[in-house]
């Protein structure tokens, strides 16, 4: 089944004509690793701040406020171009272990960490100091992002 | 080119590049040094722009987040330098890459222009139009800098 929607989406006008433009392909890779700059870069430095690093500046309720926005539109970004990636080569894709271990296993359980961790920031950033369960959230989502990356970055490995 | 064969065959390079485990260790810190580097100056350029955290103190904003972009520097380079290594002979000719390296070298100078002057736009009734224009120029010079970060591996045949 993942075979055929690799090959329906692989084959697609827009998808096959991006695959073969001069220039179009670096725009894509632009786009992917642009918002992953926002996105991991926000999610970092939220985490870092839940383990208790600069704390006589911001409460991590105030960090999260500033950056919960472009934390949101950087995965849109990087999603999109992800996608589309994706789409261009999905036949290898679908049969590459190391894909598969990132966006079935890492990334859902990074990003429910992640929607876990947002949520919760309101209740345990109101003060300088984080609780322990906070440190213990703040260091798995680091660790959790850090995996994906290892998995994404193993992918041309297969 | 002389250069750029002796540090490809250094025994240390040799070891690392032809290591899966090892150099991935390497890509892992130069992906979070970039990471950290694009997105934690795009942030205070976006506050300095208005289009982040308009609530929220500047200079503040910029001290939480500056230590880590300086760390994320770190990583980028030694990493960089590293990858570099395995495959002098490869990168020197490459005219991309020093496109790269040339757009990364101005980006860190806006970069510091603008940490060194936080403080004093922090403290103004309203950020001047300069400043803005140094953000907006900020920005545009790290996503320049991924622009041609992406279209290096098409020189360089062993990455």
């Amino acid at each position: 089944m993942m075979a055929s929607i690799a090959h329906y989406l692989q084959n697609l006008p827009l998808i096959l004509w991006l695959g073969s433009a001069d220039h179009a392909y670096p725009f894509i890779q632009l786009t992917h690793f642009g918002g992953l700059s926002l996105w991991v870069s926000t999610c970092i430095i939220l985490d870092i701040r839940l383990l208790g690093f600069g704390k006589d500046l911001l409460t991590p309720k105030k960090l999260l406020d500033t950056i919960f926005v472009w934390n949101w539109v950087g995965l849109l970004i990087a999603v999109t171009g992800g996608f589309t990636l994706f789409c261009i080569g999905a036949g290898g894709y679908v049969v590459n272990p190391a894909f598969q271990v990132k966006i079935y296993m890492l990334l859902p359980v990074a990003l429910l960490t992640h929607i876990f961790v947002q949520w919760k920031t309101r209740e345990w950033g109101q003060t300088e100091e984080t609780p322990a369960i906070a440190k213990a959230f703040g260091g798995f989502e680091l660790l959790m992002w850090m995996s994906v990356m290892t998995a994404a970055i193993w992918i041309p490995n297969f | 080119m002389a250069f750029s064969r002796w540090l490809e065959h250094l025994p240390w390079v040799v070891e690392l590049t032809g290591n899966a485990v090892q150099i991935s260790i390497v890509w892992l810190f130069h992906f979070l040094g970039y990471f950290l580097v694009v997105g934690t100056t795009t942030i205070v350029d976006l506050r300095i722009l208005g289009l982040a955290g308009k609530g929220q103190n500047l200079d503040k904003l910029a001290k939480q987040l500056f230590p880590w972009t300086w760390l994320g520097l770190l990583f980028v380079t030694v990493s960089g330098f590293l990858m570099f290594a395995g495959y002098a002979g490869q990168f020197f000719p490459a005219g991309v890459f020093w496109v790269k390296i040339g757009v990364f070298v101005v980006a860190i100078i806006f970069g510091v222009i603008v940490q060194r002057n936080v403080p004093r736009w922090s403290s103004m009734a309203s950020i001047p139009s300069s400043a803005k224009a140094i953000a907006l120029i900020s920005i545009i010079l790290w996503f320049g800098m991924i622009l041609a970060s992406v279209e290096v591996p098409a020189f360089i045949a062993c990455i």
